[in-house]
């Protein structure tokens, strides 16, 4: 779908924001597989295991609602639950909407240290997400990598429980556990990287776990700081320029430790959830594009209406910010947000989003 | 018997080993307390649940997180495997009723658990149906258990949908009960929506709307 007064495509609008450029509007971005799957007619296990039908139900809905995927994010490359043995089983029934964990890979603390490196190349969904980046390639779009950071990573392989207790009781699990994580990642990355070459891959992150509903800003500091800073470090060993972090859920408190830090290049694209001020995001990152946040929730049970409006404040700040703007939902688009809602987005974009 | 003044010290050194998540201490301190002679049903309101008071108010101001609160659950629990053979069975749910679960669809319970630690710290007596309850299982359940209020939680959008019909389902069968929901998608304003009696944003505060709704207020 082209807007009213659209002078650039997609990949043009890219170019302007990571060239510190205004685009021609503020482009609009989604973290939407399921959504995707579901307007496609597709049952959402489609984002897990069909890698094909995936691409173009995300593709066309792309175009629908004039999206512009900088990057396509898809769903994960690394699935730590499953990679390293866990059982995990793919969404049923109408209210599942991930994939749901039956049993994590470490129970107790001697499971930590008989962990095993996972094969890159048979391991988990590592394969269908290869083959999603091959049509990605194809397409000319670049190739995702997803994953969680390594504090979320490590959480999820003992349960994010367990790993609360560690952190208190048992730092060196946690740690051990993180340092398997970047491991794991990073031997994925490596196969990534052989596979389409470094210049074309835009890494995607989330980090969850780290979010202040869970742990305090001095355990973030701690815990998962730290291995943010290693990841950046061989992120660009590997010569991976293109980074889009999701810093998930209320994460204020952690934000001046992470504005201090901020290890990767820049600009990089950081996504808040609606529980951030994206004014007071653009002030911590100056040198990074700001992605957000229109609360999901509203998008899935609000009016069109109420989202639009919702849009319209997002627009008035965002297209404040010097680094660049991407107009989003606050994570992942609720899988049953109603098309009217969604299209409201585009709406607001095509009424208010223009430079 | 202790004096006075020693319970008060045994009292108060629980408290501080459910605030310091000590749950050896606080196992081996409510054995003390029992060899001398302190009221169990004490040692569990002034010790235990005294302590869970104070963790609440440090989650509330920030202070404590939830790797904090689970630790402080566990050294709670110690605490409490000791003393409750020697309660007085009558006192059990002078608070009230509480029946819990995560809802069809959502395996998240993390946050589901944090409201069962809090509710049993403060005397509930709570019926934990566990994540990725059925729909129907919540009003069958409630059928038996009679719970003064239902609470429901949800970390997805996707399965936040299943609210509405399992209080619709709750409220048909049992008009006078009382329903909170919490979780992250959810908010007042889509509580109301739903026909829930009450939303929490937290652990602490789903006690405080709990008690509110039964006219106890805090």
């Amino acid at each position: 779908m082209r807007l009213k007064q659209d002078r650039m495509n997609s990949a043009e609008r890219a170019k302007a924001l990571f060239d510190y450029r205004k685009p021609d509007r503020v482009p609009i971005s989604m973290i939407a597989p399921g959504f995707c799957c579901r307007n496609a007619g597709l049952p959402i296990t489609v984002a897990y295991n069909d890698p094909q039908n995936n691409f173009y139900a995300m593709y066309w809905t792309a175009e629908q609602y004039g999206w512009d995927p900088i990057p396509q994010i898809v769903r994960h490359t690394v699935v730590e639950t499953l990679d390293f043995g866990g059982d995990v089983r793919l969404p049923e029934g109408e209210y599942e909407g991930a994939l749901v964990i039956k049993s994590f890979p470490v129970k107790s603390d001697s499971d930590v240290e008989a962990l095993t490196m996972p094969d890159p190349g048979k391991t988990g969904m590592i394969g269908a997400a290869l083959e999603y980046g091959r049509l990605q390639q194809a397409h000319g779009l670049p190739v995702t990598f997803v994953s969680r950071s390594p504090f979320t990573i490590a959480s999820n392989i003992c349960g994010l429980q367990q790993f609360c207790k560690w952190l208190i009781k048992k730092p060196e699990l946690c740690e051990r556990l993180m340092k398997v994580a970047i491991e794991h990642t990073f031997n994925v990355l490596q196969y990534w990287t052989d596979a389409f070459g470094a210049e074309n891959i835009f890494v995607f992150m989330s980090s969850p776990s780290e979010s202040n509903q869970v742990i305090s800003p001095k355990q973030f500091e701690k815990f998962a700081l730290p291995y943010h800073l290693i990841y950046h470090e061989r992120l660009k060993t590997l010569g991976i320029k293109r980074f889009f972090f999701h810093v998930c859920g209320d994460q204020n408190a952690n934000l001046p430790r992470l504005a201090d830090a901020s290890p990767w290049e820049h600009p990089s694209i950081l996504s808040f959830g609606h529980e951030v001020n994206l004014e007071a995001a653009a002030q911590y990152f100056p040198k990074d594009i700001i992605c957000g946040n229109i609360e999901p929730a509203v998008i899935q049970t609000g009016t069109a209406q109420q989202v639009y409006e919702l849009a319209g404040a997002n627009l008035e700040s965002g297209k404040k910010i010097p680094g660049g703007f991407i107009l989003s939902a606050g994570c992942e688009l609720p899988i049953a947000a109603p098309a009217c809602n969604v299209f409201a987005i585009t709406k607001a974009v095509d009424d208010l989003g223009w430079y | 018997m202790a004096s006075d003044e020693r319970i008060g010290e045994i009292l108060k050194a629980i408290r501080d080993a459910v605030v310091g998540y000590d749950d050896e201490a606080c196992e081996r301190l409510c054995r003390s307390a029992l060899e001398e002679g302190v009221d169990p049903n004490r040692a569990v309101m002034e010790g235990l649940t005294g302590g869970m008071g104070i963790v609440g108010e440090l989650y509330n101001k920030q202070e404590y997180f939830v790797p904090e609160l689970l630790l402080c659950a566990d050294a709670l629990n110690a605490g409490l495997s000791v003393l409750k053979p020697h309660l007085k069975v009558e006192n059990a749910s002078e608070k009230g009723k509480l029946l819990l679960g995560v809802v069809e669809g959502d395996i998240h319970d993390i946050g589901k658990n944090l409201v069962k630690i809090m509710f049993e710290a403060a005397g509930w007596d709570v019926y934990d149906l566990g994540n990725n309850v059925a729909i129907a299982k919540f009003a069958e359940e409630q059928q038996k258990v009679n719970a003064d209020i239902v609470a429901l939680s949800a970390l997805m959008t996707t399965s936040m949908l299943a609210m509405p019909k399992i209080i619709e389902s709750l409220k048909a069968q049992s008009p006078g009960v009382k329903v909170l929901v919490g979780g992250a998608p959810l908010s007042q304003e889509i509580a109301r929506r739903y026909g829930a009696d009450a939303y929490a944003p937290d652990a602490v505060a789903a006690v405080k709307e709990a008690a509110n709704l039964l006219g106890n207020v805090m």
